[in-house]
């Protein structure tokens, strides 16, 4: 099978590299992508499940933007939706009234839901999620998942990283996933102080397998934090809509007093939300926080036809079983290698990984290996799926999956 | 924190390391200390220890001071250790005063060779030698400074928390030179030299590229996009190393 040059991108990179620090930054930084060399880092357009890079190389995209490609790129009647919204108005003095019809339909959508503020990206209502929990329960403290990732604000970074003081990471508690003793003990080691748990609805650190909850986990966290006052903000900013349409706290039964969507909203149009309780729109209401853009209308209207559009279809579904389709049939050729491919988390935003060698170097050989033959694979996070992959993309990407596994078994033999 | 703890850990464990190779890929500085066999303990009241010794044509420190010692030289602190590692103090001599004449004078010049070759210029970095030197020290430096950061500095304590167990290899190519830093509950030991199963690796791909990047003039991200640098591995490892190279820095410069 051929497999990809990337000329051009390495051109633009150095281009990029002198007007732009760390030529691409963020989660989109080529860094992670082992080896970087085997990777495309500029997309020139996209279509369905495929993008197409500046070489003119196609891949079937697995990260659909790190998420938020949810129902296909170039969706027409979500792009139909945000082009009608734009020939009347976007960013403009007033409220839109499409912000409106969108925080009904998402009050009706998802059972927690009593209220809905608008944003742009996750971490504006991850951080605004915190203040309003400060802001009802007048205390300062956040308990958070080792490993979970909440957004960029100092309070959410690693300590040591530039830019963090030691102040900011002062109140925030770090407890493992799954572990209730240990959520018991940071309760109790700080009683009355504590404003909120913060947590994504299941484990997906970069790097390690996903963890589902334990038979009982988030009920049990439910009981702990009703009888402490804690609140519990659900950060379903990656997993938002790839579960249940009601939510991920739907999808694991139980109830999250605020919860925080992004992603999966509005298949590519920047919007975020929190939802709320009533018990907490009152403390809302109090918090001041804004932003230029988040009035923007066309995001919105983008995001009502899409939610619409992944109800109507029960996107999930589709997601999930798609999702395991293509999955059971990768794990079946990486074992007909003698590999192990170890599946973790939701099919429909699965974390893999080859357990032949711990110290991942051939994960991500194989990972580079694919996406150089057309599969878009990461091998540090998450995939993601969408409606838009279809019996096509598994039957290609299966074939792709054979080649690269044939490519590291004829370099590498029987080592692992 | 105790800043002169940690710099004087840092000087004598990661810049003083350095004259072993000097005095090995330095040809002028081999044959100077080819026939020398002395050790010479430095010894820092509330502080680290060191002991360099030269024996067999080899240069060899270590911290601790286990052993005899020809010379022992005492420092009342970090910070007088410290004053002498910027040329602003002395040490006090406790043992080998019939020594005091190599001290004064042929020490000081492999000690003046390891100060030339970390404060490098534009000019002396066109001379191969000179990189290639440079280049190799500064691994060295960054290498054995990881263990003194996650033992002194609060910061690089709680960054260290967060690695896991586990070897990362740095290396420069073709075959240029290698280090290798084992992780171990939160501490560190560095070693010169290969590792047969490292859990993270970080390749640079030539002595110049190397030079760049372990001085910090190219961006990490950008090197490593471009193919200059590669890391493989448990990046995780790499990322939190990465941190605690940045904290020496706050120390030394």
């Amino acid at each position: 099978m051929k497999t990809y040059k990337y000329n051009a991108t390495q051109k633009l990179f150095r281009r990029a590299a002198k007007v732009i620090p760390c030529g691409i930054y963020g989660h989109y930084s080529p860094a992670p992508l082992v080896p970087a060399t085997d990777y495309p880092f500029f997309t020139s357009k996209a279509k369905g499940s495929r993008i197409w890079d500046i070489d003119g190389n196609e891949f079937i995209d697995y990260m659909c933007a790190y998420g938020p490609m949810v129902t296909g790129y170039g969706n027409p009647k979500v792009d139909a939706a945000a082009q009608k919204q734009a020939k009347l108005a976007n960013c403009v003095t007033g409220v839109p009234p499409v912000m409106v019809e969108l925080a009904e339909y998402m009050t009706d959508l998802i059972p927690s839901a009593d209220w809905v503020f608008f944003a742009k990206n996750g971490g504006d209502v991850t951080n605004y999620a915190v203040m309003i929990a400060r802001a009802a329960t007048e205390r300062k403290k956040v308990i958070m998942v080792s490993g979970g990732y909440h957004g960029v604000s100092p309070w959410m970074q690693g300590e040591g990283h530039h830019g963090v003081m030691d102040d900011d990471k002062k109140n925030v508690l770090a407890v493992k996933w799954n572990d209730i003793p240990g959520f018991e003990k940071a309760v109790s080691d700080n009683r009355g102080e504590i404003a909120c748990f913060i947590s994504s609805p299941y484990h997906h650190p970069t790097f390690a397998d996903n963890e589902f909850p334990a038979e009982g986990y988030w009920q049990k966290i439910e009981e702990i934090c009703r009888r402490e006052g804690i609140l519990i903000i659900t950060d379903d900013i990656r997993a938002g809509f790839r579960l249940h349409m009601g939510g991920s706290s739907e999808y694991f039964g139980y109830k999250s007093d605020l919860t925080c969507f992004c992603k999966a909203m509005a298949n590519g149009y920047p919007i975020s939300a929190l939802t709320g309780t009533e018990s907490l729109k009152s403390a809302a209401s109090k918090v001041f926080y804004t932003g230029s853009y988040w009035f923007s209308a066309v995001p919105m209207a983008a995001a009502l036809t899409n939610l619409r559009e992944m109800k109507k279809i029960n996107a999930p579904k589709i997601m999930l079983n798609t999702g395991k389709k293509l999955l059971d049939g990768m794990v079946k050729i990486a074992s007909s290698y003698g590999y192990d491919l170890k599946v973790s988390g939701a099919s429909s935003m699965p974390y893999l990984r080859i357990t032949n060698d711990p110290s991942l170097m051939l994960h991500q050989e194989w990972c580079g290996e694919c996406t150089k033959r057309g599969a878009y694979f990461t091998s540090h996070h998450n995939w993601f799926i969408s409606t838009a992959h279809n019996e096509k993309d598994i039957k290609r990407t299966w074939d792709i999956v054979d080649d690269a596994f044939k490519a590291i078994k004829k370099k590498y033999g029987d080592e692992y | 924190m105790n800043y002169n703890l940690v710099k004087a850990g840092l000087n004598l464990h990661a810049i003083l390391k350095n004259l072993e190779d000097i005095a090995e890929f330095d040809s002028e500085m081999k044959e100077l200390t080819s026939s020398w066999n002395i050790s010479i303990k430095f010894i820092v009241k509330g502080g680290p220890s060191a002991t360099v010794r030269f024996s067999g044509g080899r240069c060899t420190v270590e911290p601790g001071i286990e052993g005899k010692a020809s010379i022992i030289l005492w420092f009342l602190s970090p910070a007088h250790l410290n004053r002498m590692f910027d040329g602003a103090a002395n040490p006090i001599p406790l043992k080998g005063f019939t020594k005091l004449g190599f001290l004064s004078k042929e020490f000081p010049k492999l000690t003046d060779r390891l100060s030339f070759y970390l404060k490098p210029d534009d000019k002396l970095m066109t001379d191969k030698n000179y990189l290639e030197m440079n280049t190799r020290l500064t691994l060295n430096t960054a290498a054995f400074a990881v263990p003194e950061i996650i033992k002194g500095d609060p910061v690089g304590k709680k960054i260290s928390s967060k690695i896991p167990d586990g070897t990362v290899a740095m290396r420069i190519l073709p075959s240029f030179h290698s280090v290798n830093i084992t992780f171990s509950s939160g501490s560190a030991v560095a070693h010169k030299g290969d590792t047969d199963k490292p859990s993270a690796v970080m390749e640079m791909k030539n002595v110049s590229l190397a030079n760049s990047f372990l001085n910090g003039r190219t961006d990490a991200f950008t090197a490593i996009a471009s193919g200059d640098v590669s890391i493989k591995g448990i990046i995780p490892m790499l990322d939190n190393m990465s941190l605690l190279l940045d904290r020496i820095n706050h120390y030394i410069s």
